[in-house]
Formats: C-alpha cells, sequence, structure tokens
C-alpha cells in the first residue's frame, strides 16, 4: 500500500516538474490579491473592465515570453542582469521597486488569510501568526518544492469558477461584445480598480520569477519554443480564470447591486454551483491561493535581492553567511503579517490597494526589461521584434497614463 | 584574506567618469574604463585608459601619459594633441565592463562573489588593481551614502586581486590561475554551478579533460545535462571519456536517445561495454548506483600478489577497501577487507583469510536506496557487493554513491 501511495506521490510531482514556468508563474498569479481584485472588477463594474482583461493578457504574454528569453539567454535572474547592466545605483533603485511591490503583495496573501478564516470564523488574530510561523517554518526546515506543489494542486480550485460561470447563466454574448469594447469612466475608483486589474495579472515579481525559474529549472535555449508556447498558454489560461470570476460576480454581485467590502460578499458568486457551502469553498480556495503566494514571494524576494548585491543565499546556507538572505525572508513575511494584525484593516481593500502598487511600479520594472532584451551585445540574435516592442512599450505608457489619470480624478476628487 | 597595505587608497568607483586634463589643464572627456594586463598570480597593472570625449568619440591614451591618478583629479603628463591614438586593445581586461559588478571566483574561499569595487594601488612602483572589494560598505560607496556609516559599523572585506579569477571578457588558459585548478573538483563543480550557464562553461572548457571530468561527476545532475550541450559534442565527448562507467551512464539516462547513441559510439571498447550494462539499471537502484571499478581476486591468490595487483591498478578505483574475491564466472566467493589484507602473511592464500560470502550480506541490483542503506548498516559495509541470481559479481555501491543520493543539495 505504502509503495502505491509513493508511486502516486511520484507521478503527480512529474506531471508538475513537466509543467512549464508558464502555467506555474500564470496560476500562481490567481492570489488573494488576483481573487478579490477580479471578483470586485465584476461586483463594482460588471463587464466593463473585460476589454481591459483582453489586452492585458496580450500583455502578460508578451512580457513574460521576453523574461523567459532573458533567462534562456544569460542564464541568470533578472536582479543579476540588471546588476551586470546597470551598475549599482539603477540596481538599487529597481531592487527598492520590487521589495516594495513584493511586501505589498505579501500584505494581501496574509489578509487573504486573514479573510478567509473570518469567514469560518477563526478571529485573524490567530490565524494570520500561525500562517506566518507556517510559512517560516516549512521555507526553513521543511520542502520549499513539495510545499508549493501541495498548495498548486490545492489551487486547481479555480475550476469551480469556471464550472460556476457556466451554471449561473451568464450573458456569453454581452461578454463578448464587452471583451472588444472599451469603456472607461474617469473617476478614482474606476482607475484604482483598473490599475489593480493591470498589477494583478501582470506583476513585478512575476518578471523576476519566471526568469529565476527558467534558470533554475535548468531550461535550455533550444527549449525556446516550447517554452514560448507554453507562456502564452499559461497566460490565457490565468486570464480565462480571471474571465470566469468576473463574469460569476457581474451576473451575481452587480446584478443586485452588492459591494464588496468583506470576504463573504465575494463568496456569493459562487452560491449558483455550491449552495450554502459557497462559503467554505471560497473560504478554502482564499487560503490555498493566499498560502502559495505566502510561500513563493518571501523567498523569490531574497534571491533576487541576494542575486543583485552578491549576498549568499539559498536555504543550505548557515545562517551566518546566510544571514542577509535569512533576514530578507524574514522581514518579508513578519512586516506584511504584523500589518495585516491592526485592528479594523479593511482588509478587501488593502487586497486591492497592493495590487495597486504592484502596477504602479510595473512600467519601472518593464522599462528595465525593455532595455536589457533590446540590447544586442546582451541578447545577441534574441532580441526583441518589432511587434513585442510596439506591445510592451504601450503596456508601459498606458499603465504610466492610467496613473496619471489616476492622479489627476483623485485630486480633483471625481469619485 | 589578506590585507592590502598602501598609502593612498583609491577605489575605482571613485574616479570612474571624472574629468581627465591634459598638461595644458583642458578637459578632454571623462573616465569611461580602464583596461589591465592581466597575469594569473599577479597584481594588474593599468594600461589604458579609455576615455569617453566630446559626441561620444572613445580615446585610448595608455598609462605612461598619465601623471596624477587620485579621487581629486586625473591628469596627463603631455598635450592631448601629442598622444598616440591607439586602439583598443581586444585581449585586455576592462575593469568597468568586465569585471565590476561581475562575479568573480575567490580562489581562496571557493566561492562565487559579485565585484562591488576594485581597490587600486601603487605595487612595484606600478599602479595596478590590488584587491576587490565584495563588502556592502562597498556598495555604499557606489551608491554615494558612504558618509551615513560614519559610526564605521560596516567593514570592508577584501579579496587579494591575486586570489581572484575573473569570468567574463576573455578568459584564456594562460591567464587561468593556477589556484583554480588546485581547487577540489567539488568545489570547483559548485563554483561552476553558481556561475551563470555561459560563464560556467567557459571554466570548463579551460580545464583539461581529466581534471574536468572530475568536476563533471560532481556537477548536480539537471545542470550536467545543460553542459553537455553547451560545451558541444567534442569537449563534451572529451571530457566523458575520461569519467567512470556508472557517472557515464547516469548523465546519458538523462539524455535524448540521438545524443546517448553519440557518446556511446565515442567510448572506447572497454568502458563502452560496462556503460552499456549500467545503463540498464533504473537510477534509484543498486544497478544504476554501482560502479564496476572494484577489486576483484582469484581464490588461489596470495596475500603479496594481491598487494602487488592493488599497486598496479589503484590508480583506476575511487576505492580499495575490500577485495572482492571471485571464482569461476565471477561468481562472487567472499571478501577480504584491506586491514586484515596488510595484517596477514604474505604467503597465505586469499581463501584461507577471506569472509565467505553471506547471501545478506551482498546487494541484489534492483534493490532500492533503503536496502542499500539497511544491508550496508546492519553489516557495517563501507562498500557492497552487487551480484545478480547466480551470484556473479556485477558491480559494487560505495557508500558516498549512497550519500549522494540522500543528501543530494551537499
Amino acid at each position: 500500500m505504502r509503495k502505491i501511495f509513493k508511486k502516486f506521490w511520484f507521478k503527480l510531482i512529474l506531471i508538475f516538474g513537466v509543467i512549464g514556468p508558464g502555467i506555474i508563474a500564470a496560476n500562481a498569479d490567481n492570489d488573494a490579491g488576483g481573487i478579490t481584485t477580479y471578483s470586485a472588477v465584476g461586483a463594482h463594474y460588471g463587464l466593463k473592465m473585460l476589454w481591459v482583461l483582453l489586452l492585458v493578457t496580450v500583455s502578460l504574454a508578451i512580457t513574460q515570453e521576453m523574461g523567459v528569453r532573458i533567462g534562456l539567454v544569460t542564464r541568470q535572474g533578472l536582479g543579476g542582469v540588471i546588476r551586470e547592466n546597470f551598475g549599482v545605483r539603477w540596481t538599487s533603485f529597481a531592487m527598492l521597486l520590487m521589495f516594495v511591490a513584493n511586501i505589498g503583495t505579501v500584505t494581501a496573501e496574509f489578509a487573504g488569510v486573514a479573510a478567509a478564516f473570518s469567514i469560518i470564523g477563526v478571529s485573524k488574530y490567530i490565524a494570520v501568526p500561525l500562517a506566518a510561523l507556517a510559512v517560516w517554518f516549512i521555507l526553513y526546515k521543511g520542502s520549499f518544492k513539495t510545499t508549493q506543489k501541495i498548495f498548486l494542486v490545492f489551487s486547481a480550485f479555480y475550476i469551480v469558477y469556471i464550472i460556476n460561470g457556466f451554471i449561473v447563466r451568464p450573458d456569453f454574448n454581452a461578454a463578448l461584445v464587452s471583451l472588444v469594447t472599451p469603456t472607461i469612466e474617469w473617476t478614482t475608483p474606476f482607475l484604482l480598480t483598473m490599475i489593480a486589474l493591470i498589477g494583478t495579472t501582470i506583476t513585478p515579481w512575476g518578471q523576476f520569477f519566471i526568469q529565476s525559474y527558467v534558470v533554475d529549472k535548468g531550461l535550455d535555449i533550444k527549449h525556446y519554443k516550447l517554452e514560448k508556447a507554453e507562456v502564452f498558454f499559461g497566460a490565457f489560461l490565468t486570464d480565462l480564470v480571471s474571465f470566469f470570476i468576473i463574469i460569476s460576480t457581474a451576473a451575481t454581485l452587480y446584478k443586485y447591486g452588492i459591494d464588496i467590502t468583506d470576504a463573504k460578499d465575494a463568496a456569493v458568486a459562487l452560491r449558483p454551483l455550491a449552495g450554502n457551502l459557497a462559503q467554505f469553498l471560497f473560504a478554502f480556495g482564499l487560503f490555498a491561493a493566499s498560502m502559495l503566494g505566502a510561500f513563493i514571494l518571501p523567498t523569490a524576494t531574497a534571491y533576487s535581492l541576494c542575486e543583485a548585491f552578491g549576498w549568499e543565499s539559498g536555504f543550505n546556507t548557515t545562517w551566518r553567511t546566510g544571514r542577509t538572505f535569512y533576514i530578507i525572508i524574514l522581514l518579508s513575511i513578519f512586516i506584511p503579517a504584523a500589518f495585516v494584525l491592526i485592528p479594523k484593516l479593511p482588509l478587501v481593500k488593502i487586497m486591492i490597494w497592493s495590487q495597486d502598487i504592484n502596477g504602479i511600479l510595473l512600467p519601472f520594472i518593464l522599462i528595465f526589461v525593455m532595455k536589457i532584451i533590446n540590447n544586442k551585445r546582451i541578447m545577441g540574435e534574441y532580441v526583441n521584434k518589432p511587434v513585442g516592442n510596439v506591445i510592451a512599450w504601450l503596456t508601459i505608457f498606458g499603465i504610466i497614463g492610467a496613473t496619471v489619470a489616476l492622479v489627476v480624478t483623485s485630486s480633483l476628487g471625481m469619485n | 584574506m589578506s590585507i592590502i597595505f598602501c598609502t593612498n587608497m583609491l577605489y575605482l568607483s571613485q574616479i570612474l567618469n571624472s574629468k581627465i586634463k591634459d598638461s595644458s589643464d583642458k578637459t578632454i572627456g571623462r573616465l569611461k574604463d580602464i583596461s589591465v594586463k592581466s597575469k594569473a598570480g599577479a597584481y594588474a597593472p593599468l594600461d589604458f585608459l579609455i576615455v569617453k570625449g566630446k559626441r561620444r568619440k572613445e580615446y585610448v591614451i595608455p598609462y605612461e601619459f598619465v601623471e596624477n591618478l587620485s579621487k581629486e583629479e586625473i591628469t596627463l603628463k603631455s598635450l592631448f594633441k601629442s598622444i598616440p591614438n591607439e586602439s583598443l586593445p581586444e585581449s585586455h581586461a576592462y575593469l568597468n565592463r568586465d569585471v565590476l559588478d561581475q562575479q568573480i571566483v575567490d580562489l581562496e574561499g571557493a566561492r562565487v562573489v559579485r565585484v562591488n569595487d576594485l581597490k587600486l594601488g601603487l605595487f612595484e612602483d606600478r599602479m595596478s588593481v590590488l584587491g576587490i572589494d565584495i563588502s556592502n560598505k562597498g556598495l555604499l560607496r557606489r551608491l554615494g551614502l558612504e558618509r551615513f556609516d560614519f559610526l564605521d559599523l560596516l567593514k570592508v572585506s577584501f579579496i587579494d586581486w591575486r586570489k581572484a579569477q575573473p569570468i567574463k571578457g576573455i578568459l584564456k588558459l594562460d591567464t587561468m590561475s593556477k589556484d583554480l585548478t588546485k581547487l577540489h573538483p567539488a568545489d570547483l563543480a559548485n563554483i561552476v554551478e553558481d556561475l551563470s550557464l555561459k560563464q560556467g562553461s567557459k571554466l570548463v572548457r579551460t580545464l583539461d579533460a581529466e581534471m574536468a571530468a572530475k568536476v563533471f561527476e560532481e556537477i548536480e545532475p539537471a545542470v550536467k545535462k545543460i553542459l553537455v550541450s553547451y560545451l558541444g559534442p567534442e569537449k563534451a565527448s572529451q571530457i566523458v571519456e575520461k569519467m567512470s562507467a556508472d557517472e557515464i551512464a547516469d548523465l546519458l539516462q538523462s539524455l535524448p536517445r540521438e545524443e546517448r547513441d553519440r557518446f556511446l559510439s565515442l567510448l572506447q571498447n572497454g568502458k563502452l561495454k560496462k556503460v552499456e550494462r549500467l545503463i540498464k539499471y533504473r537510477k534509484d537502484t543498486a544497478g544504476g548506483l554501482m560502479n564496476m571499478d572494484y577489486m576483484s581476486a582469484g581464490q588461489d591468490w596470495t596475500v603479496a600478489h594481491t598487494l602487488d595487483e592493488i599497486r598496479r591498478v589503484y590508480p583506476s578505483m575511487r576505492s580499495v577497501l575490500y577485495v572482492y574475491v571471485i571464482g569461476k564466472r565471477e561468481v562472487l566467493k567472499g571478501t577480504v577487507s584491506l586491514r586484515r589484507l596488510i595484517s596477514a602473511k604474505s604467503n597465505v592464500k586469499l581463501k584461507d583469510i577471506m569472509k565467505r560470502m553471506q547471501k545478506r550480506a551482498v546487494i541484489r541490483p534492483n534493490q532500492s536506496i533503503e536496502d542499500i542503506v539497511s544491508v550496508m548498516t546492519k553489516y557495517n559495509l563501507y562498500t557492497a557487493a552487487v551480484v545478480d541470481e547466480k551470484n556473479t559479481m556485477i558491480g559494487m555501491v560505495a557508500i558516498d554513491d549512497v550519500m549522494r543520493c540522500l543528501a543530494p543539495k551537499a
């Protein structure tokens, strides 16, 4: 019996060994901030923002593919490549942005844990510290890879949104029309939600993550075509889920004019599928998604920073030699966890705002990526093609434009 | 780490981008880079200044023309017009482009570190690169924030330039430090893993095939696999040939079929047979773990003859802890430990001192790693014989093969 069990796990791990970086990164994209933001997009604005999602999907595919390509050619993480080509000052700037964005995202993850447990009536003062300790303990003592895989399996929970999306019988025609019909409201809440939608899909950390993943997995440039296809498929898959989250909440919450102020509200969207169990199902999904992010982000942050600044990294280093590495991980777990413990914190808003921070900082990271990928000395024959450049620059300026518009509307008080 | 004494402390970061004036006090441009003549095991004297002038024009100024190189100013001895404009020497290392911010190998610490700054100073009356600053203080200096550390909490730590091996840029065999090849193959393997693949493969290329093979055996399987394709068939097969049969088998199992066949076709006959036999077994079984370089002897051999034989063949063996006594058709009859062997009289025959083969103290090729561990623990074995159903000895599993499976990270 034990042998059979072992074989089963072996196979399961094998399957995830084959699944490439594109799908993993994409899946981890739908974390606590992601689910919440997509739910809010659908609940507050119905189908109005679907066109943004379509554009973002294209941008996600393009930017992730660039990350893969840089990784395959340079065999280094993004932090290392930036350091070797831009010097210490620019590296510090880029790394500061990444650190801030990542701390924001981890905060969203712990807010997700708090929200998930509040649904089943467990106080965040118990849930969040325990979750933070569990993350640290498993990272330090346990197997990061196995844990990551377990939560990845859990996050297959998103399939319920797709099934749910069919059960609620949404107006698919209207949804398809919305996908290609740009509508925009020049108000602060709309722009804030829109930037969060962009920032939760294409993230600074995602850019670092996919590149490191390609390098660590030992993928070679001859796998490039396959990887490209995989990344494109991953982008499609993650946004397919986002699409169904949005139409599910649009068909339920938006229809009845319910705003999401609490995770319980977002769970209502799953009622058509799960009935009274919707709350539990949502709580479980939110928890799994949060924990997946809470595992990946602190580690990814620490690895990138150490690579850029030449500090020793890895869980096989001792406390003495790898002190900085461990301190970064500890800080990026416990600062966000402590923040979430502030009484009466609006958890849902925190989750969405953190995605705004990601969205606002993203263009700057993308500019580094663009400088690198168009440098012939670094990329050789693998420099960007014009199409990729146009889409990437449109993304960069699109987000900057949205940010400027946000500043303008909020200073004019256009609510 | 050796401390470098020097009268005028000067860091590369303090002079990069400084204005350069000629003898008429006319600014000719800003310092973009400095090239050095790098020789293994010696401080590198500055050779040329690369100056970025007006309209992005670049000038190359031989270091002989430099009058003063300091934080405050860089001045030249003669008029700019009178300095011959040389073309960029290709075979040189450039400090800003190839060393600063790049990874280098710290030969003493056997690790890969990132260069935060470079320390320059006089050595035998020539301005040279003396040390590599890898400290956080160096980072602060680069950021222009050094004054924030007014309490001097951060310490500068240097690597002596002579004990470092730059990797980027031109890397030739003759500029490779001898200390590099003195490192233990396992340490070198770690370094290769830490470097980017481009630089790691460059490093492997500069080693001779024998050393490269030893390093290769220690490299993580996943990295090894890519390295092989990165090195190209010619270099890779030179290295693979020198590896032991079990390591070759492991490597070939992870390669696609056509590549595997190509390597197999390049092996000599004797090794080819061993590899082909090994390749049939699964990696995580005794058959996949075992190696075939064990010491075997006949029952009627005398102790003296056996010891002579060990002296003859030991270079090809990784360990000779036991002599395996073999009967007809390679059937395992018993074992003699090295301890027993050297303490026995020289005319005694092996069959009289050997421990008879016990069915439970040997390993079958399809047994798992857990089974191997329990047999080795129970019978206190450092190496265990692998036999088939007819008790024919087909290989040996050594404790280090088992350890590598149990602690793959080390």
